[in-house]
Protein backbone atom coordinates (compact mmCIF):
# COMPACT_ATOMS: atom_id res chain seq x y z
CA UNK A 1 0.00 0.00 0.00
CA UNK A 2 2.76 2.51 0.56
CA UNK A 3 4.55 0.99 -2.12
CA UNK A 4 1.75 2.42 -4.22
CA UNK A 5 1.36 5.49 -1.92
CA UNK A 6 5.65 6.37 -3.18
CA UNK A 7 4.73 5.86 -6.58
CA UNK A 8 1.84 7.93 -6.81
CA UNK A 9 3.47 10.91 -5.17
CA UNK A 10 6.61 10.79 -7.71
CA UNK A 11 4.55 10.14 -10.73
CA UNK A 12 2.95 13.71 -9.89
CA UNK A 13 5.79 15.76 -8.58
CA UNK A 14 7.04 14.12 -12.34
CA UNK A 15 4.23 15.81 -13.76
CA UNK A 16 4.23 18.78 -11.84
CA UNK A 17 8.36 19.50 -12.56
CA UNK A 18 7.49 18.76 -16.55
CA UNK A 19 4.46 21.53 -16.25
CA UNK A 20 6.31 23.99 -15.00
CA UNK A 21 9.33 23.23 -17.21
CA UNK A 22 7.36 24.19 -20.23
CA UNK A 23 5.30 26.99 -18.53
CA UNK A 24 9.35 28.33 -18.03
CA UNK A 25 10.18 27.83 -21.50
CA UNK A 26 6.93 29.82 -22.76
CA UNK A 27 8.05 32.22 -20.30
CA UNK A 28 11.50 32.31 -21.82
CA UNK A 29 10.11 32.95 -25.59
CA UNK A 30 7.74 35.40 -25.09
CA UNK A 31 10.80 37.31 -22.87
CA UNK A 32 12.71 37.16 -25.77
CA UNK A 33 10.60 38.57 -28.50
CA UNK A 34 9.61 41.48 -26.08
CA UNK A 35 13.00 42.31 -25.90
CA UNK A 36 13.39 41.63 -29.79
CA UNK A 37 10.76 44.25 -30.11
CA UNK A 38 12.79 46.55 -27.31
CA UNK A 39 16.15 46.31 -29.61
CA UNK A 40 13.56 47.41 -32.60
CA UNK A 41 12.72 50.45 -30.59
CA UNK A 42 15.96 51.71 -29.38
CA UNK A 43 17.12 51.49 -32.66
CA UNK A 44 14.04 53.44 -34.55
CA UNK A 45 14.12 56.24 -31.61
CA UNK A 46 17.90 56.62 -32.21
CA UNK A 47 17.18 57.08 -35.96
CA UNK A 48 14.63 59.44 -34.91
CA UNK A 49 17.01 61.25 -32.91
CA UNK A 50 19.62 61.62 -35.73
CA UNK A 51 17.44 63.38 -38.17
CA UNK A 52 16.92 66.66 -36.94
CA UNK A 53 20.58 67.14 -36.57
CA UNK A 54 21.02 65.75 -40.33
CA UNK A 55 18.43 68.37 -41.62
CA UNK A 56 19.88 71.04 -40.00
CA UNK A 57 23.15 70.05 -41.66
CA UNK A 58 21.87 69.97 -44.96
CA UNK A 59 19.69 72.69 -45.01
CA UNK A 60 23.25 74.52 -44.16
CA UNK A 61 24.37 73.87 -47.88
CA UNK A 62 21.41 73.32 -49.89
CA UNK A 63 18.52 76.03 -48.98
CA UNK A 64 16.22 75.59 -51.43
CA UNK A 65 15.49 71.22 -51.55
CA UNK A 66 12.52 72.26 -49.54
CA UNK A 67 10.13 69.27 -50.91
CA UNK A 68 12.73 66.52 -49.33
CA UNK A 69 13.53 68.20 -46.16
CA UNK A 70 9.87 68.52 -45.58
CA UNK A 71 9.52 64.91 -46.81
CA UNK A 72 12.02 63.61 -43.98
CA UNK A 73 10.50 65.84 -41.51
CA UNK A 74 7.00 64.52 -41.96
CA UNK A 75 8.26 60.86 -42.57
CA UNK A 76 10.14 61.61 -38.44
CA UNK A 77 6.99 63.05 -37.01
CA UNK A 78 4.70 59.95 -38.08
CA UNK A 79 7.51 57.44 -36.93
CA UNK A 80 7.67 59.34 -33.48
CA UNK A 81 3.72 59.02 -33.91
CA UNK A 82 3.49 55.25 -34.39
CA UNK A 83 6.69 54.52 -31.82
CA UNK A 84 4.54 56.32 -29.26
CA UNK A 85 1.65 53.89 -30.13
CA UNK A 86 3.41 50.93 -29.57
CA UNK A 87 2.28 49.10 -32.69
CA UNK A 88 5.23 47.55 -33.76
CA UNK A 89 3.92 46.63 -37.11
CA UNK A 90 3.03 50.36 -37.89
CA UNK A 91 6.41 52.02 -36.31
CA UNK A 92 8.43 49.25 -38.47
CA UNK A 93 6.89 50.41 -41.52
CA UNK A 94 6.94 54.26 -40.47
CA UNK A 95 10.62 53.53 -39.74
CA UNK A 96 10.79 52.48 -43.42
CA UNK A 97 9.25 55.28 -44.73
CA UNK A 98 11.82 57.27 -42.95
CA UNK A 99 14.57 54.91 -44.50
CA UNK A 100 13.55 55.93 -48.08
CA UNK A 101 12.82 59.66 -47.33
CA UNK A 102 16.52 59.58 -46.17
CA UNK A 103 17.70 57.54 -49.17
CA UNK A 104 16.40 60.05 -51.46
CA UNK A 105 18.30 62.90 -49.54
CA UNK A 106 21.44 61.22 -49.71
CA UNK A 107 20.76 60.64 -53.52
CA UNK A 108 20.21 64.76 -53.43
CA UNK A 109 23.28 65.10 -51.73
CA UNK A 110 25.07 64.27 -53.86
CA UNK A 111 24.83 67.42 -56.27
CA UNK A 112 26.20 69.00 -53.01
CA UNK A 113 29.95 69.15 -53.18
CA UNK A 114 30.60 70.79 -50.54
CA UNK A 115 27.40 68.99 -48.67
CA UNK A 116 29.42 65.63 -48.96
CA UNK A 117 32.45 66.81 -48.03
CA UNK A 118 31.29 68.44 -44.64
CA UNK A 119 32.54 66.00 -41.54
CA UNK A 120 29.50 65.84 -40.13
CA UNK A 121 27.27 65.12 -42.61
CA UNK A 122 29.59 62.28 -43.41
CA UNK A 123 29.82 60.67 -39.60
CA UNK A 124 25.67 60.59 -39.40
CA UNK A 125 25.18 59.61 -42.82
CA UNK A 126 27.40 56.17 -41.77
CA UNK A 127 25.36 56.63 -38.58
CA UNK A 128 22.47 56.30 -40.07
CA UNK A 129 23.53 53.66 -42.49
CA UNK A 130 24.91 51.23 -39.01
CA UNK A 131 21.26 51.83 -37.52
CA UNK A 132 19.77 50.53 -40.79
CA UNK A 133 21.84 47.09 -40.67
CA UNK A 134 20.66 46.91 -36.87
CA UNK A 135 17.31 47.48 -37.37
CA UNK A 136 17.32 45.04 -40.27
CA UNK A 137 18.76 42.49 -37.48
CA UNK A 138 16.52 43.92 -34.66
CA UNK A 139 13.99 42.71 -37.11
CA UNK A 140 15.36 39.43 -37.71
CA UNK A 141 15.70 38.26 -34.66
CA UNK A 142 12.17 39.43 -33.82
CA UNK A 143 11.04 36.97 -36.47
CA UNK A 144 13.40 34.23 -34.96
CA UNK A 145 11.93 34.78 -31.73
CA UNK A 146 8.57 34.68 -33.05
CA UNK A 147 9.33 31.76 -34.94
CA UNK A 148 10.13 29.55 -32.04
CA UNK A 149 7.03 30.46 -29.74
CA UNK A 150 4.85 29.59 -32.68
CA UNK A 151 6.81 26.12 -33.18
CA UNK A 152 6.55 25.69 -29.54
CA UNK A 153 3.02 26.56 -29.26
CA UNK A 154 2.98 24.13 -32.53
CA UNK A 155 4.60 20.60 -32.07
CA UNK A 156 3.83 18.00 -29.62
CA UNK A 157 4.13 18.10 -26.91
CA UNK A 158 4.16 21.73 -26.71
CA UNK A 159 0.98 22.03 -27.82
CA UNK A 160 -0.83 20.60 -25.31
CA UNK A 161 0.87 22.85 -22.86
CA UNK A 162 0.26 25.91 -24.91
CA UNK A 163 -3.63 25.16 -24.43
CA UNK A 164 -3.03 25.17 -20.67
CA UNK A 165 -1.10 28.12 -20.44
CA UNK A 166 -3.68 29.75 -22.80
CA UNK A 167 -0.70 29.99 -25.24
CA UNK A 168 -2.21 30.70 -28.71
CA UNK A 169 0.32 30.24 -32.29
CA UNK A 170 0.16 33.82 -34.46
CA UNK A 171 -0.42 35.89 -31.32
CA UNK A 172 2.91 37.39 -32.61
CA UNK A 173 2.51 38.59 -36.34
CA UNK A 174 6.31 38.65 -37.66
CA UNK A 175 7.67 41.60 -39.22
CA UNK A 176 7.46 41.74 -43.10
CA UNK A 177 10.94 40.97 -44.63
CA UNK A 178 13.27 44.63 -44.92
CA UNK A 179 13.82 45.57 -48.37
CA UNK A 180 17.58 44.41 -48.30
CA UNK A 181 18.67 46.56 -51.34
CA UNK A 182 17.13 50.15 -50.52
CA UNK A 183 17.40 52.80 -52.71
CA UNK A 184 20.79 52.28 -55.01
CA UNK A 185 22.94 55.50 -54.06
CA UNK A 186 25.83 56.15 -56.51
CA UNK A 187 29.14 57.24 -55.14
CA UNK B 1 14.30 23.42 -36.91
CA UNK B 2 13.28 21.71 -33.38
CA UNK B 3 15.90 19.18 -33.35
CA UNK B 4 18.63 22.04 -34.48
CA UNK B 5 17.57 23.31 -31.55
CA UNK B 6 17.80 20.58 -28.94
CA UNK B 7 21.23 19.72 -30.16
CA UNK B 8 22.51 23.33 -29.31
CA UNK B 9 20.95 23.12 -25.95
CA UNK B 10 22.77 19.78 -25.75
CA UNK B 11 26.10 21.65 -26.64
CA UNK B 12 25.77 24.01 -23.96
CA UNK B 13 24.56 21.62 -21.16
CA UNK B 14 27.92 19.43 -22.32
CA UNK B 15 30.23 23.03 -22.25
CA UNK B 16 28.81 23.54 -19.03
CA UNK B 17 29.36 20.35 -17.15
CA UNK B 18 32.98 19.88 -19.23
CA UNK B 19 33.79 23.34 -17.05
CA UNK B 20 32.84 22.17 -14.33
CA UNK B 21 34.63 18.89 -14.27
CA UNK B 22 37.99 20.75 -15.62
CA UNK B 23 37.94 22.72 -12.63
CA UNK B 24 37.33 19.77 -9.67
CA UNK B 25 40.56 18.02 -12.20
CA UNK B 26 42.49 21.01 -11.18
CA UNK B 27 41.51 21.02 -7.60
CA UNK B 28 42.33 17.28 -7.37
CA UNK B 29 45.61 17.92 -9.31
CA UNK B 30 46.73 20.75 -6.61
CA UNK B 31 45.61 19.20 -3.91
CA UNK B 32 47.56 16.01 -5.34
CA UNK B 33 50.40 18.07 -5.72
CA UNK B 34 50.20 19.06 -1.94
CA UNK B 35 50.03 15.61 -0.54
CA UNK B 36 53.13 14.47 -2.86
CA UNK B 37 55.14 17.42 -1.72
CA UNK B 38 54.30 16.92 2.35
CA UNK B 39 55.12 13.22 1.95
CA UNK B 40 59.08 14.42 0.41
CA UNK B 41 59.82 16.74 2.88
CA UNK B 42 57.87 15.44 6.67
CA UNK B 43 54.86 13.46 6.85
CA UNK B 44 54.50 15.60 10.45
CA UNK B 45 53.45 18.04 8.21
CA UNK B 46 50.95 16.82 6.66
CA UNK B 47 47.67 18.36 7.73
CA UNK B 48 49.35 21.62 7.73
CA UNK B 49 50.56 21.52 3.87
CA UNK B 50 47.39 19.68 3.12
CA UNK B 51 45.23 23.18 4.54
CA UNK B 52 47.49 25.22 2.53
CA UNK B 53 47.21 23.11 -0.66
CA UNK B 54 43.75 23.26 -0.77
CA UNK B 55 43.44 27.31 -0.18
CA UNK B 56 45.67 27.65 -2.46
CA UNK B 57 43.46 25.22 -4.98
CA UNK B 58 40.75 27.25 -4.15
CA UNK B 59 41.99 30.41 -4.58
CA UNK B 60 43.59 29.48 -7.82
CA UNK B 61 40.43 28.07 -9.07
CA UNK B 62 38.14 30.99 -8.65
CA UNK B 63 40.56 33.80 -9.22
CA UNK B 64 41.20 32.17 -12.78
CA UNK B 65 37.43 30.99 -13.33
CA UNK B 66 36.61 35.05 -12.75
CA UNK B 67 39.61 36.37 -14.71
CA UNK B 68 40.26 33.91 -16.97
CA UNK B 69 39.14 36.65 -19.54
CA UNK B 70 41.92 38.83 -18.36
CA UNK B 71 44.84 36.47 -18.51
CA UNK B 72 43.72 35.38 -22.29
CA UNK B 73 43.69 39.09 -23.61
CA UNK B 74 47.10 40.03 -21.59
CA UNK B 75 48.42 37.02 -22.71
CA UNK B 76 48.35 38.20 -26.30
CA UNK B 77 48.52 42.03 -25.91
CA UNK B 78 44.58 43.01 -26.65
CA UNK B 79 43.57 46.22 -25.59
CA UNK B 80 40.39 47.71 -25.78
CA UNK B 81 38.97 49.00 -28.58
CA UNK B 82 38.81 52.68 -29.52
CA UNK B 83 34.88 53.60 -29.77
CA UNK B 84 35.80 56.04 -32.32
CA UNK B 85 38.68 54.61 -34.17
CA UNK B 86 36.86 51.25 -34.42
CA UNK B 87 33.78 52.25 -35.43
CA UNK B 88 33.02 49.92 -37.82
CA UNK B 89 34.01 46.72 -35.22
CA UNK B 90 31.49 48.50 -32.79
CA UNK B 91 28.88 48.59 -35.41
CA UNK B 92 29.82 44.96 -36.42
CA UNK B 93 29.57 43.44 -32.98
CA UNK B 94 26.49 45.64 -32.20
CA UNK B 95 24.62 44.13 -35.42
CA UNK B 96 25.66 40.44 -34.09
CA UNK B 97 24.71 40.87 -30.35
CA UNK B 98 20.82 42.18 -31.76
CA UNK B 99 21.21 39.33 -34.60
CA UNK B 100 21.75 36.99 -31.94
CA UNK B 101 19.88 38.19 -29.30
CA UNK B 102 22.70 38.25 -26.54
CA UNK B 103 23.83 41.13 -24.20
CA UNK B 104 26.37 43.42 -26.26
CA UNK B 105 30.26 41.80 -25.17
CA UNK B 106 33.22 43.68 -24.60
CA UNK B 107 35.17 44.68 -27.96
CA UNK B 108 39.07 44.40 -27.70
CA UNK B 109 41.59 44.87 -30.68
CA UNK B 110 44.79 42.80 -30.73
CA UNK B 111 48.22 43.84 -32.27
CA UNK B 112 48.97 41.38 -35.41
CA UNK B 113 48.42 41.51 -39.29
CA UNK B 114 47.18 38.01 -40.13
CA UNK B 115 43.12 38.13 -39.72
CA UNK B 116 41.64 36.28 -36.52
CA UNK B 117 39.62 36.76 -33.56
CA UNK B 118 38.65 34.89 -30.53
CA UNK B 119 35.84 35.41 -27.82
CA UNK B 120 36.41 34.46 -24.19
CA UNK B 121 34.70 34.94 -20.81
CA UNK B 122 32.39 32.75 -18.83
CA UNK B 123 28.85 33.42 -19.75
CA UNK B 124 27.36 35.79 -22.35
CA UNK B 125 26.52 38.66 -19.82
CA UNK B 126 30.75 38.44 -19.20
CA UNK B 127 31.82 38.07 -22.63
CA UNK B 128 34.70 39.68 -24.85
CA UNK B 129 35.57 39.45 -28.50
CA UNK B 130 39.00 40.30 -29.49
CA UNK B 131 40.12 41.03 -33.07
CA UNK B 132 43.62 41.26 -34.74
CA UNK B 133 44.19 44.67 -36.46
CA UNK B 134 44.90 42.29 -39.38
CA UNK B 135 41.23 41.87 -39.40
CA UNK B 136 39.86 45.04 -39.68
CA UNK B 137 42.22 46.37 -42.06
CA UNK B 138 41.67 43.40 -44.59
CA UNK B 139 38.43 42.24 -43.80
CA UNK B 140 34.95 44.17 -45.37
CA UNK B 141 32.00 44.77 -43.53
CA UNK B 142 29.99 41.55 -44.30
CA UNK B 143 33.31 39.58 -43.72
CA UNK B 144 33.67 40.82 -40.46
CA UNK B 145 30.29 40.32 -39.63
CA UNK B 146 30.67 36.71 -40.37
CA UNK B 147 33.53 36.40 -38.71
CA UNK B 148 32.15 38.30 -35.44
CA UNK B 149 28.80 35.96 -35.84
CA UNK B 150 31.26 32.93 -35.73
CA UNK B 151 31.98 34.43 -32.34
CA UNK B 152 29.06 35.18 -30.64
CA UNK B 153 27.54 31.63 -31.63
CA UNK B 154 30.88 30.27 -29.55
CA UNK B 155 29.12 32.96 -26.30
CA UNK B 156 25.94 31.53 -26.97
CA UNK B 157 26.78 28.11 -26.82
CA UNK B 158 29.16 28.61 -23.91
CA UNK B 159 31.91 27.16 -25.88
CA UNK B 160 34.19 30.49 -24.65
CA UNK B 161 33.76 29.23 -20.74
CA UNK B 162 34.88 26.02 -21.79
CA UNK B 163 38.04 26.62 -24.05
CA UNK B 164 39.02 29.70 -21.87
CA UNK B 165 39.00 26.83 -18.74
CA UNK B 166 41.10 24.67 -21.10
CA UNK B 167 43.77 27.96 -21.97
CA UNK B 168 44.20 28.45 -18.03
CA UNK B 169 44.61 25.07 -17.24
CA UNK B 170 46.92 23.72 -19.70
CA UNK B 171 48.95 27.33 -18.85
CA UNK B 172 49.16 26.57 -15.23
CA UNK B 173 50.14 23.02 -15.95
CA UNK B 174 52.57 24.40 -18.69
CA UNK B 175 54.30 27.27 -15.65
CA UNK B 176 54.29 24.29 -13.18
CA UNK B 177 56.49 22.04 -15.57
CA UNK B 178 58.85 25.16 -15.88
CA UNK B 179 59.38 25.56 -12.48
CA UNK B 180 60.11 21.87 -11.93
CA UNK B 181 62.48 21.65 -15.13
CA UNK B 182 64.73 25.35 -13.55
CA UNK B 183 64.80 23.60 -10.04
CA UNK B 184 65.72 20.62 -11.16
CA UNK B 185 68.91 22.41 -12.28
CA UNK B 186 69.45 24.06 -8.73
CA UNK B 187 68.79 20.93 -6.56
CA UNK B 188 72.26 19.92 -5.84
CA UNK B 189 72.26 19.70 -2.16
CA UNK B 190 70.19 17.32 -0.12
CA UNK B 191 70.62 14.96 -2.17
CA UNK B 192 68.30 12.05 -0.91
CA UNK B 193 64.96 14.06 0.27
CA UNK B 194 65.31 16.10 -3.18
CA UNK B 195 65.55 12.52 -5.45
CA UNK B 196 62.44 11.27 -3.76
CA UNK B 197 60.92 14.83 -4.87
CA UNK B 198 61.33 14.67 -8.20
CA UNK B 199 60.23 11.18 -8.24
CA UNK B 200 57.41 11.99 -7.43
CA UNK B 201 56.37 15.27 -9.25
CA UNK B 202 57.69 13.16 -12.24
CA UNK B 203 55.09 10.16 -11.61
CA UNK B 204 52.66 13.39 -11.13
CA UNK B 205 53.80 14.77 -14.54
CA UNK B 206 53.44 11.06 -15.95
CA UNK B 207 49.84 11.32 -14.61
CA UNK B 208 49.39 14.87 -16.28
CA UNK B 209 50.85 14.71 -19.50
CA UNK B 210 48.11 12.42 -20.89
CA UNK B 211 45.50 14.55 -19.07
CA UNK B 212 46.84 17.89 -21.50
CA UNK B 213 46.76 15.96 -24.14
CA UNK B 214 43.38 14.86 -23.82
CA UNK B 215 42.27 18.06 -22.78
CA UNK B 216 43.62 19.76 -25.90
CA UNK B 217 41.93 16.76 -27.77
CA UNK B 218 38.56 18.11 -26.20
CA UNK B 219 39.50 21.66 -27.23
CA UNK B 220 39.93 21.13 -31.01
CA UNK B 221 36.44 19.67 -31.41
CA UNK B 222 36.01 20.46 -35.09
CA UNK B 223 32.11 19.90 -34.09
CA UNK B 224 32.61 22.84 -31.81
CA UNK B 225 34.08 24.85 -35.09
CA UNK B 226 30.97 23.52 -37.47
CA UNK B 227 28.23 24.61 -35.34
CA UNK B 228 29.88 28.23 -34.60
CA UNK B 229 30.23 28.99 -38.84
CA UNK B 230 26.44 27.43 -38.90
CA UNK B 231 25.89 29.94 -36.34
CA UNK B 232 27.04 32.95 -37.85
CA UNK B 233 25.56 31.99 -41.03
CA UNK B 234 22.13 31.89 -38.72
CA UNK B 235 22.66 35.78 -37.54
CA UNK B 236 23.90 37.05 -40.83
CA UNK B 237 21.65 35.37 -43.25
CA UNK B 238 24.81 35.61 -45.46
CA UNK B 239 27.09 32.95 -45.85
CA UNK B 240 29.66 34.82 -48.51
CA UNK B 241 30.39 37.03 -45.97
CA UNK B 242 31.86 34.24 -43.56
CA UNK B 243 33.59 32.21 -46.85
CA UNK B 244 34.94 35.65 -47.91
CA UNK B 245 36.83 35.99 -44.76
CA UNK B 246 37.81 32.23 -44.46
CA UNK B 247 39.29 32.45 -48.36
CA UNK B 248 41.33 35.71 -47.85
CA UNK B 249 42.52 33.49 -44.35
CA UNK B 250 43.52 30.51 -46.75
CA UNK B 251 45.96 33.09 -48.75
CA UNK B 252 47.95 34.37 -45.94
CA UNK B 253 50.86 32.80 -44.70
CA UNK B 254 52.22 34.40 -42.24
CA UNK B 255 52.02 32.32 -38.61
CA UNK B 256 50.49 34.03 -35.61
CA UNK B 257 53.03 33.97 -32.60
CA UNK B 258 50.76 33.47 -29.70
CA UNK B 259 50.91 31.58 -26.55
CA UNK B 260 49.80 27.45 -27.06
CA UNK B 261 47.37 27.75 -24.45
CA UNK B 262 45.01 30.42 -26.32
CA UNK B 263 45.56 28.72 -29.59
CA UNK B 264 42.23 26.89 -29.49
CA UNK B 265 40.67 30.12 -28.93
CA UNK B 266 41.25 31.56 -32.23
CA UNK B 267 38.88 31.90 -35.05
CA UNK B 268 41.78 30.03 -37.27
CA UNK B 269 44.35 28.38 -36.97
CA UNK B 270 46.93 30.32 -35.59
CA UNK B 271 49.99 28.28 -37.27
CA UNK B 272 50.59 27.33 -40.66
CA UNK B 273 51.43 23.35 -40.55
CA UNK B 274 50.76 20.68 -43.24
CA UNK B 275 50.12 18.57 -40.45
CA UNK B 276 46.86 17.74 -39.28
CA UNK B 277 47.32 16.06 -35.98
CA UNK B 278 48.29 19.00 -33.85
CA UNK B 279 45.88 21.34 -36.19
CA UNK B 280 43.59 23.32 -33.64
CA UNK B 281 41.11 23.41 -36.24
CA UNK B 282 39.46 22.10 -38.81
CA UNK B 283 40.72 22.79 -42.64
CA UNK B 284 39.31 25.49 -44.22
CA UNK B 285 38.92 24.26 -46.91
CA UNK B 286 36.45 21.89 -45.58
CA UNK B 287 34.63 24.57 -43.78
CA UNK B 288 34.34 26.59 -47.20
CA UNK B 289 32.98 23.83 -48.47
CA UNK B 290 30.14 23.17 -46.16
CA UNK B 291 29.34 26.99 -45.51
CA UNK B 292 28.92 26.66 -49.73
CA UNK B 293 26.68 24.14 -49.45
CA UNK B 294 24.26 25.97 -47.11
Amino acid sequence: MALWLIILIAVIVVLLLIVIGFYNRFVVLENRINNSLAQIDVQLKKRVDLVPNLVETVKGYAKHEEKIMHEVSEARKALVGAIDSKDIVKSVKAGDALQGALSRLFAIAENYPTLKANENFLQLQQELSAIEDKIAYARQFYNDSVLAYNNACRTIPGAWFASLFGKKAGKYLEIPEAEREPVKVKF
Amino acid sequence: MAKERISFHDQIARNKWKSFFLVIIVFIVLIALGYVISLAFDPGYFFIIMIIATIISLLYVMITYYNSDKIALASVGAKKADPVKHKALYNAVESMAIASGLPMPQVYVMPGSQINAFATGRDPKHAVICVTEGALAKLNKQELEGVIGHEMSHIANYDIRYMTTVAVVVGAISIISQMVLRSMWYGGRDRDRGNIIFFLIAIIFAILAPIVVMLVQFAISRKREFMADAGAVQFTRYPPGLIGALKKIKNEHEPMKVPDAVKPLFFSDTSRKISGLFQTHPPIDVRIKILEAM
